[in-house]
């Protein structure tokens, strides 16, 4: 490790100092949209980031948010720069677009932008991107061009030189289903964006340009350097490995092909995604900012997991190659609206190839989509359209090495993520929850587990329309070394007290439910990790007694035999395990390892 | 026993003792003779109550003198954190039992593979559901099956249960399915300590209020017998007064309310603390001040506006990433890891860091001489002259700077900073840090930092405090009598206290006052009857109104203080303009053309007791007397770039209205403030030191 710096003039202290600052600014920005925002998905889920931005449109600093938007952002925040020149960027101007292509994501993404301003020069920008509940288009319908997915603004000024835009809020009021909740939102992101903007310019104030300048650039040096010597540890060579997504909605069980290949020379990694599937009919595309984004998550998570602020020092170390028309990268006019869900199992995939090179640093695969179903309706209440996303529900993540996964837990493309209380939900919506719990036996057997998917039953009190998008209900979260896949995501409706499970993909379109049906979510386990038959047996009668494993799967999954009281038979067990490994395997028993 | 004794609230002791995680300290109020006392000890974690007896030996009183007992401790956020709380059950509606495992789901440590989330306090094994379920609205869904309870209950009859929390859905609308499922476990359970939720919360949201209830059973059966115990000591030592405990909200509640809430106890010194600095603002006619805490790990800060402390309705106990929920109201306090004992570290990628790992009390600091060899907060104090050798404790515990230097350069020199450079940076990086925990609960909240005194105290804030306000813009600071035992001293200023709170989810505009008056009469009622019961009669009883408001189509509340007359009047246009100013200053934004909701109606039912008069210091001239000046001595101030020949000053000997202008040092017992050069101090009647931060 050095201890030179791009700058030194700028010593170790001035760069902690300024570092606190960025992420009380960050934390602060999020914590103001949070607290305004008008729809659950914000102010609950927080389905949410905010960030600070270079000149050029470099990550100075993300807040906590959504893992998968950490280049989508920038890229937009570049585009936005590109699009208008700086030149033509005023004091009090705030840019906007939803534009999927540029933000990677869908339209429901509306990305606020406010230049930093210093001594009457631009020096940084604040962003702010929300997930606006409704943006027009389709309402519970597949889609099959972004035409249908509702209202597209391009680049544009919400607010020149401090006066708001009308024209555009009105075209923007007239285009979506909920105008009110639409633009008590827009005023939460613009209340995030000024707030950054004005600590932004507190800090420089405080200590000066150079100093903050140079310290960002330092901050991103640090990063830097802490992802090559990360990078460094890993065994040269080429990795590569394939999953696969359900189908894309339109070709129902028609298997999309995820496949990565890892090339790691010195402390320089490439993430070659050139072989994943073409982009598709289905909504479930992402754009070539998503792409990157997939590498560049997991190759934070293998190298910088804990360095904050995020910034782009973290990614200098890593190459992409991400073609243009596959369904991470995908071009115009294709499909977004669902643009979350298979960039998750493409860093899962990434961290597959990864699992002999760096078996203590990986995880089996987890339940990776947020399950999270759309429901709407005409209250009875006050005879309004009502539209809710219940979720997401959580599911399992993958065992490690070291470890089991964790339980009911939101996937990777979403980080402080909060699930919806069913008190609130019932106070509001004509619901009722039935069970929200935990799904035994769901998690991936192996000497680590898996951690366990969970599962919701909502009735409804008046008639409603549900609508899922989920996938990896065949394609189940893979066990890493010999642990075992888990259970998938999987959705169920209840008619007139008759159980309907048996659907070809977990995607269901507006099916109208009547009152007192149900429809039933479940989100998968997360992979194992290593030999179950090696999983120490007190641990596994553990799991049986805590209701996690049944004592059914106990025995036929890790061999080990728990009485009816819970307590671990040791030697039934030291007798199934011995012909288990002797190759004596059960009939019943298929080991299904990833 | 001691809460039912009936006791003039004219003459006797009134005695505080607060318990922290490394002392035991004492103030005590002579209400004949005006005389406060101080105690300090270390506390006997195997068995707290010979620490409090060691602080009352220490400051040579007699229980038998006091007529009021107040007490705060960390006993139950030590059981709750370090795990050592009872076997307990959670009794919950039908489908439910996994939503207190589930949680949230959030993953805030978001690139972390190895992230993990908070571990439930009872086990899933130990989860058991009720068939029952009630209605968004309070209406019965389907009815508690008495039976099926009972049979649960029996069976768990012999398998160690000591405790039981009860949660029923949307119990807060309607208790009636806890408050019986409690009656039927007490039936059955003799003995175990039960604990519905609807007791400790009546605002929405499962898991924080699963949370709330199972953490008050797992702490209850310790703390209530800890309690228990300590009264038990008291009455033997022939105390015949009132026992009081100080609650997360500062105010006081009787010894039996508190073994039946103990949650409530979580945050009492902190609160007390703040406590303290607003009696401190009402006799100097402050209105608004910042109560600014650092001890060994951590630093605090918390606020005072208009005459009152802050409040939330809920915080997160034992960190974001793990953190277990506690709904009930608390004085919201702002905490960052920055303390004396806070490690600088060179981290991965060259990166220096303060904290959060503190070196505790062993090995402690460098200069400790126990073995610590990372150098600390405490460390740089030392190495800049704000700390002395000789001098710290009084004297009573020698510090060895060369360890300090030593530890310094180990950092320092793969900096390229030598040692002094190094100590004011680890300075400089600690004031940045805790001031963002001062602009948390200010300028976060659109108040004007700049506005407000920040009231200094805990053993290691005097000697930061000057930075702290210089880096915020903050241009008055006081250190309070004795900073070293705030949070007792506060606790002698505490009220009784009973803090409602009842979700109504109404709109404003559509709202029924009957409705809302009926609300606020009962929670008026029960509060009314609670202090009533009391063994002490308050001077008076206060009663203060407030709603959490929010937009049609928000979620998040915000708590708008409603002055009666407004809801005797019915004005509904006066409460919506109260609501869209605070939404104003908080936010920055309101939208007055937005119709808006009543969430939930607060009552703040407020005993007034009377307050210790306070200690007049005896009137000096402008200048110290010359027995005030200690030494001078060399002391490192970053504006000047250089060690300054620095006067020190011993506290105990500064006269009303004597000036001091920085910089110099004022030592004592327990604490060193420092002004820098351009501050200026004054000693106030009352021995507080005022200082005016030079720009």
């Amino acid at each position: 490790m050095t201890t030179e710096t791009a700058n030194p003039a700028i010593d170790a202290i001035t760069v902690e100092i300024i570092r606190n600052g960025l992420l009380a600014i960050t934390e602060e920005m999020k914590t103001n949209l949070m607290r305004t925002a008008y729809n659950l998905i914000i102010y609950e889920a927080l389905d949410f980031t905010v960030g600070l931005f270079t000149v050029k449109g470099e990550t100075i600093s993300i807040g906590l948010g959504l893992p998968m938007f950490i280049r989508g952002m920038a890229e937009t925040v570049k585009a936005k720069i590109k699009h208008f020149g700086l030149e033509n960027i005023h004091p009090g101007d705030i840019l906007v677009t939803n534009d999927a292509y540029i933000t990677g994501s869908h339209l429901n993404h509306f990305t606020f932008t406010q230049a930093v301003y210093h001594e009457g020069e631009i020096v940084a920008f604040a962003c702010c991107m929300a997930h606006w509940l409704d943006v027009g288009g389709t309402l519970g319908q597949v889609t099959t061009d972004i035409f249908s997915e509702g209202i597209q603004i391009p680049i544009v000024k919400y607010q020149k030189a401090g006066v708001v835009n009308q024209d555009l809020i009105d075209i923007i009021a007239m285009n979506v289903r909920l105008p009110e909740r639409a633009m008590g939102d827009l005023r939460a992101q613009i209340t995030a964006v000024t707030t950054g903007e004005r600590r932004f310019s507190e800090l420089l104030q405080r200590y000066g340009k150079d100093a903050v300048l140079g310290a960002v650039s330092i901050l991103m040096d640090q990063s830097e350097a802490i992802a090559r010597a990360n990078t460094r540890n890993i065994p040269d060579g080429v990795y590569e490995a394939e999953s696969y997504m359900d189908d894309d909605g339109v070709e129902i069980g028609q298997r999309i092909p995820i496949k990565v290949r890892v090339e790691k020379r010195g402390d320089e990694m490439t993430i070659d995604l050139s072989e994943v599937s073409k982009q598709v009919r289905g909504f479930y595309n992402s754009g070539y900012t998503t792409g990157i984004a997939c590498a560049q998550v997991a190759y934070k998570c293998l190298t910088t997991p804990t360095d904050y602020p995020v910034n782009d020092g973290s990614f200098r170390s890593l190459k992409v190659i991400m073609p243009m028309g596959r369904v991470i990268s995908a071009e115009r006019p294709f499909p977004m609206r669902v643009w979350m869900t298979f960039p998750m199992t493409v860093i899962d995939t990434i961290f597959k190839a990864l699992a002999n090179a760096i078996p203590d640093r990986v995880v089996a695969g987890h339940h990776a989509d947020l399950v999270f179903p759309n429901i709407h309706g005409i209250s009875q209440k006050d005879g309004r359209l009502f539209i809710v996303g219940i979720g997401p529900l959580g599911g399992g993540w993958g065992a490690k090495q070291s470890e089991d996964g964790v339980s009911a837990t939101v996937c990777m493309n979403d980080g402080d993520t909060h699930n919806s209380p069913t008190e609130q939900l019932e106070s509001k919506y004509p619901v009722l929850v039935e069970r929200y719990s935990l799904r035994t036996d769901s998690a991936g057997a192996g000497l680590n587990r898996g951690g366990l998917g969970a599962e919701m039953v909502v009735q409804a009190l008046s008639p409603f329309s549900v609508t899922t998008r989920i996938d990896r209900v065949h394609c189940k979260p893979w066990g890493l070394h010999g642990g075992l896949e888990a259970a998938g995501n999987g959705i169920g409706i209840r008619r007139d007290g008759v159980w309907e499970t048996d659907m070809p993909n977990a995607k269901i379109f507006s099916v109208r439910v009547k009152k007192g049906d149900a429809y039933l979510m479940q989100s998968g386990g997360g992979g194992g990790f290593g030999d179950p038959l090696a999983r120490e047996p007190e641990k596994v009668a553990h799991d049986v007694r805590e209701g996690y494993v049944s004592s059914q799967s106990a025995q036929d999954l890790y061999g080990v035999v728990v009485t009816d009281a819970g307590t671990l038979d040791s030697g039934a067990t030291e007798r199934l395990r011995t012909s288990r490994r002797g190759g004596g395997r059960d009939e019943n028993f298929e080991v299904i390892a990833g | 026993m001691s809460g039912k004794a009936q006791k003039s609230e004219q003459g006797g002791l009134r005695i505080a003792v607060d318990i922290g995680g490394t002392f035991t300290d004492l103030a005590a109020f002579d209400e004949s003779s005006g005389a406060l006392h101080f105690g300090k000890a270390l506390s006997t974690h195997g068995h707290l109550v010979d620490g409090i007896q060691d602080t009352l030996n220490g400051a040579k009183l007699d229980v038998k003198d006091g007529y009021l007992f107040l007490h705060g401790s960390t006993i139950a956020i030590n059981t709750l954190l370090e795990r050592t709380g009872a076997e307990t059950a959670l009794l919950i509606t039908e489908g439910f039992r996994d939503i207190y495992e589930i949680g949230r789901v959030n993953r805030p440590d978001a690139y972390n593979l190895f992230f993990s989330k908070h571990e439930p306090l009872i086990r899933r094994s130990l989860r058991f559901e009720i068939p029952e379920r009630l209605r968004a609205d309070g209406t019965v869904h389907k009815a508690l099956d008495e039976a099926a309870v009972r049979d649960l209950v029996r069976s768990l009859k012999g398998r160690g249960i000591e405790s039981v929390a009860v949660l029923c859905l949307h119990a807060y609308r309607n208790p009636a399915h806890e408050a019986r499922v409690k009656e039927i476990v007490l039936e059955e359970l003799p003995g175990a300590f039960v604990s519905a939720s609807h007791e400790l919360s009546q605002e929405y949201r499962e898991f924080e209020r699963v949370s709330t209830v199972a953490a008050n059973a797992y702490v209850g059966p310790r703390v209530s017998a800890y309690l228990g115990e300590l009264e038990s000591h008291l009455a033997a030592a022939g105390f015949r007064g009132s026992f009081y405990a100080v609650q997360s909200t500062g105010g006081l509640f009787p010894i039996e309310h508190a073994r039946r809430d103990c949650v409530r106890m979580l945050e009492s010194g902190p609160a007390a603390g703040v406590i303290g600095a607003q009696a401190i603002c009402a006799q100097m006619g402050l209105g608004d001040a910042i109560a600014f805490d650092m001890g060994g790990t951590t630093a605090k800060a918390g606020v005072i506006a208009n005459g009152e402390p802050l409040t939330t309705s809920s915080a997160l106990i034992g960190g974001y990433e793990k953190a277990l929920p506690i709904q009930i109201p608390m004085i919201d306090i702002f905490e960052v890891g920055t303390g004396g004992g806070s490690i600088a570290r060179i981290g991965e990628g060259n990166a220096l860091r303060v904290g959060p790992q503190s070196a505790g009390s062993m090995p402690g600091p460098a200069c400790y001489g126990r073995g610590g060899v990372e150098p600390t907060v405490t460390d740089a104090n030392l190495i800049l002259g704000r700390l002395d050798e000789k001098n710290f404790l009084g004297g009573e515990m020698p510090l060895d700077k060369d360890a300090s230097l030593s530890a310094m350069r180990s950092v320092g020199g793969r900096l390229g900073l030598d040692e002094t450079t190094m100590a004011d940076g680890i300075l400089r990086i600690a004031v940045t840090q805790m001031s963002h925990a001062v602009k948390a609960v200010t300028t976060e909240r659109g108040l004007v930092a700049g506005n407000f005194t920040m009231v200094v105290y805990g053993g290691a804030g005097p000697l930061h405090g000057s930075a702290i306000a210089r880096e915020i813009g903050i241009r008055r600071m006081l250190i309070p009598f004795s900073p070293g035992h705030f949070s007792a001293y506060g606790m002698l200023f505490s009220d009784l206290r009973y803090d409602y709170v009842r979700s109504l989810f109404k709109r404003l505009d559509e709202v029924s006052f009957d409705d809302v008056k009926a609300m606020y009469a009962g929670m008026e009622k029960e509060g009314r009857a609670a202090i009533d019961d009391s063994a002490v009669r308050p001077s008076e009883v206060r009663l203060s109104y407030a709603a959490d408001m929010r937009y049609v189509g928000q979620e998040h509340a915000v708590t708008v203080d409603l002055p009666t007359d407004l809801i005797e009047r019915q004005d509904r246009k006066a409460i919506k303009s109260a609501f869209d100013r605070v939404h104003a200053v908080r936010y920055g934004t309101s939208a007055p053309g937005e119709p808006a909701d009543l969430v939930s109606l607060r009552m703040t039912v407020t005993g007034l007791m009377k307050k210790p008069e306070p200690r007049a210091v005896e009137e000096g001239k402008t200048t110290p007397e010359q027995d005030a000046l200690l030494r001078r001595k060399p002391v490192y101030f970053r504006d000047s770039k250089a060690f300054v020949p620095t006067p020190v000053y011993a506290r105990t000997k500064l006269r009303r209205g004597n000036e001091i202008a920085g910089p110099a040092l004022i030592e004592e017992h327990a604490s060193t403030t420092v002004l820098q050069p351009g501050d200026q101090l004054t000693v106030d009647a009352f021995g507080n030191l005022l200082i005016a931060i030079g720009s």
